[in-house]
């Protein structure tokens, strides 16, 4: 299957991210990564150490057959399959992926099943799809007995979760969060774009124009690297809300500090997988909000913090 | 997920990140010369060679019928027999093959390639290579994705919680109370794919507890068909490779005898484009559900890859559904 946009490729695709923090006691080393992952018993993990630690499991389909969300409330049939997998980061982020692709126009029937087992994570709309319709549809949020892609990425995040290997003894609460995403190609000369909105309670979508070409698994992969850096960036902002001065409350300051610096400080690491074509797109939301800055931002001013401490720990002994 | 950063001139892999496919060998067809219960083989020469003597004309036909080849190819058939040492074993290999061997011969049959039924349940290649547990059978139930009927949105109970997949939609449960029977309207099964009128179908893919499954004959028979079709692999490597057997002898234990024997040293590949299998015709239902399971298998992407590939190559193309590269043969008489 091509890339988006191209003659035999699909014409959109759109998915769902799921993040949240692995619900364990300290991040896992790769085997263990390894095993609660393992989703097939005949395909490996596949695990990466540069430039930091991933695991990322096999994909897994589900065949649906319904209609997809639309703004107009057309109703649109597409059969097919959602493909999904799970990544964990540096062992101690887990994140599912749930997403497909959809060409302009399918069969005006549904065909044989085998027809759509070979072509994975691609949803056949029966007759035409409209493009535009089914953008804004998909990111408006679910539809009753419409496609639902959140599901599927939410029972893969379940039933890993569920795994005996884990303890649930999470070292700092947090909140999970969903990143709705579509991608279609860029036009001719237009340079690729992504329009972020955050919508509270977690929920963030993102409306992509990517270059012509760009494989939907390489912009799903676009989407996990910004769900993770939002995450990080939600979960650490949310500790520091309202932070008591350290000056004030030492051992208040250190409980909300020290889980961060263990877990969460090393974690930023933007663009670590990401297919080159799609760098402008994160150099763009560098500039603008600036994902780093903020997170620079905060990360010296937990260290701040930690170093104000440890001069008044310092002389407290002098003191009395 | 990319697991190849790339960029002009640079270009830094990790192998763990990089899974690679193993080809195997491919003939034009895989030619199934029977299955037979232990109970048949009880029966004694007699029977086997009343099975061969029926069989021997569709073999003959198959052949025929693998059409026109590319100019300067021959045709490349191998022949196969399962033997079931699954559910039951009433006799040990050293008395059961070589009568089974001299029956074909005298129908004027080879079999080059002899299997047993537990090599596609059990190991999913040598010992040696693969020491962890994971058996085949399971492989192929994590890559059954099923066949969502009309109005799935991505909700259903999973086939590897239930061990039961249909070709359609099942009856709705219904309640048991006899005052809500009364009035309670029954809603019929419904096959997805039906022309007009349903033959709705729900197979049994196992049954027992989950640390010691027993495999269904049909769901053995589905991962046959795809380990014959050459399209299944455990961690990339080929799975149920034939092991050379030529001296004619044979141990008194199945289990010391490898899942899959190549006993023709002239043999052409085990593995083929496409299946044909000559069976009795009490196998029909249990083929169907081959069928039905077949259909529902997602096969790995780059093991498709390489048979359209090849198959393209030789001028020989092979259908797109997998299902549709498997043919049946159900003669009078056997």
């Amino acid at each position: 299957m091509g890339g988006l946009g191209t003659t035999s490729g699909p014409v959109l695709a759109c998915g769902e991210v799921r993040t949240c923090l692995l619900p364990h006691r300290r991040a896992v080393d790769e085997p263990t990564a390894v095993r609660l992952l393992g989703l097939r018993a005949d395909e490996p993990v596949r695990t990466s150490r540069r430039p930091n630690r991933h695991a990322c499991s096999p994909g897994v389909l589900t065949g649906v057959d319904c209609l997809l969300p639309t703004a107009t409330g057309a109703k649109v049939r597409a059969v097919g399959t959602v493909t999904a997998h799970a990544g964990l980061v540096e062992g101690r982020v887990l994140q599912s992926t749930a997403y497909f692709s959809a060409p302009a126009e399918g069969p005006d029937r549904r065909r044989p099943w085998g027809y759509y087992l070979v072509r994975p994570g691609l949803l056949v709309p029966v007759g035409r799809l409209p493009g535009k319709s089914v953008t804004e549809g998909f990111l408006t949020g679910h539809q009753q007995d419409r496609l639902d892609v959140g599901s599927i990425a939410e029972s893969l995040l379940a039933r890993i979760s569920r795994h005996d290997l884990l303890d649930h003894d999470a070292p700092l609460t947090t909140t999970d969060t969903s990143l709705r995403w579509t991608a279609s190609p860029a036009g001719d000369g237009e340079p690729a774009s992504a329009l972020l909105t955050e919508l509270g309670s977690g929920l963030r979508i993102a409306e992509l124009r990517l270059p012509r070409g760009t494989t939907p698994l390489a912009a799903a992969a676009l989407c996990e690297d910004l769900a993770l850096h939002d995450w990080l960036l939600t979960t650490v902002g949310d500790k520091l809300d309202g932070l008591p001065p350290g000056s004030e409350n030492q051992a208040a300051a250190l409980k909300v500090l020290r889980p961060l610096v263990d877990h969460l400080l090393h974690l930023w690491m933007p663009r670590a997988r990401l297919d080159r074509a799609l760098s402008p797109l994160w150099e763009e939301l560098e500039r603008h909000p600036g994902f780093s800055r903020q997170w620079n931002t905060m990360a010296q001013r937990i260290r701040d913090q930690l170093a104000l401490q440890n001069l008044i720990r310092g002389d407290a002994p002098a003191r009395s | 997920m990319g697991a190849v950063v790339k960029g002009p001139g640079t270009a830094f892999r990790e192998s763990s990140a990089d899974p690679r496919t193993e080809s195997v060998p491919f003939s034009h067809l895989s030619l199934e010369l029977g299955h037979l219960y232990m109970e048949d083989f009880a029966e004694g020469p007699t029977r086997l060679r009343r099975h061969f003597a029926a069989v021997r004309p569709w073999v003959e036909a198959a052949r025929a019928g693998l059409g026109p080849l590319a100019p300067g190819r021959r045709p490349r058939i191998s022949t196969c027999f399962l033997i079931d040492d699954y559910f039951s074993r009433l006799s040990t290999p050293a008395e059961l093959i070589p009568p089974l061997l001299e029956a074909a011969a005298e129908a004027g049959l080879t079999i080059d390639y002899l299997a047993r039924e537990s090599g596609c349940a059990g190991p999913a290649a040598d010992g040696s290579r693969h020491r962890d547990r994971a058996v085949l059978a399971e492989s192929v139930l994590h890559r059954l994705v099923e066949s969502p009927p009309p109005g799935s949105n991505g909700f259903r109970p999973p086939v590897g919680r239930t061990g039961w997949l249909t070709n359609g939609r099942r009856t709705p449960s219904q309640r048991t109370s006899a005052a809500l029977d009364a009035t309670g309207v029954w809603q019929p099964p419904s096959e997805t794919e039906a022309r007009g009128h349903s033959v709705f179908l729900d197979v049994e893919l196992w049954n027992g507890p989950e640390d010691g499954r027993t495999w269904s004959c049909a769901f053995l028979a589905a991962v046959w068909q795809l380990v014959r079709l050459g399209l299944l692999r455990h961690n990339g490597a080929a799975v149920l490779t034939p092991v050379r057997w030529e001296d004619g002898t044979f141990p008194a234990d199945w289990d010391a005898l490898p899942p899959v024997l190549r006993l023709n040293p002239s043999a052409t590949p085990f593995t083929a484009y496409a299946t044909c299998s000559v069976l009795p015709s009490r196998f029909l239902p249990v083929e169907h559900a081959v069928r039905v399971i077949l259909d529902q298998v997602h096969v790995e992407a780059e093991a498709l890859a390489q048979v359209a590939e090849r198959s393209a190559g030789e001028g020989f193309p092979v259908p797109a559904g997998v299902v549709d590269r498997t043919s049946y043969v159900f003669p009078p008489g056997l």
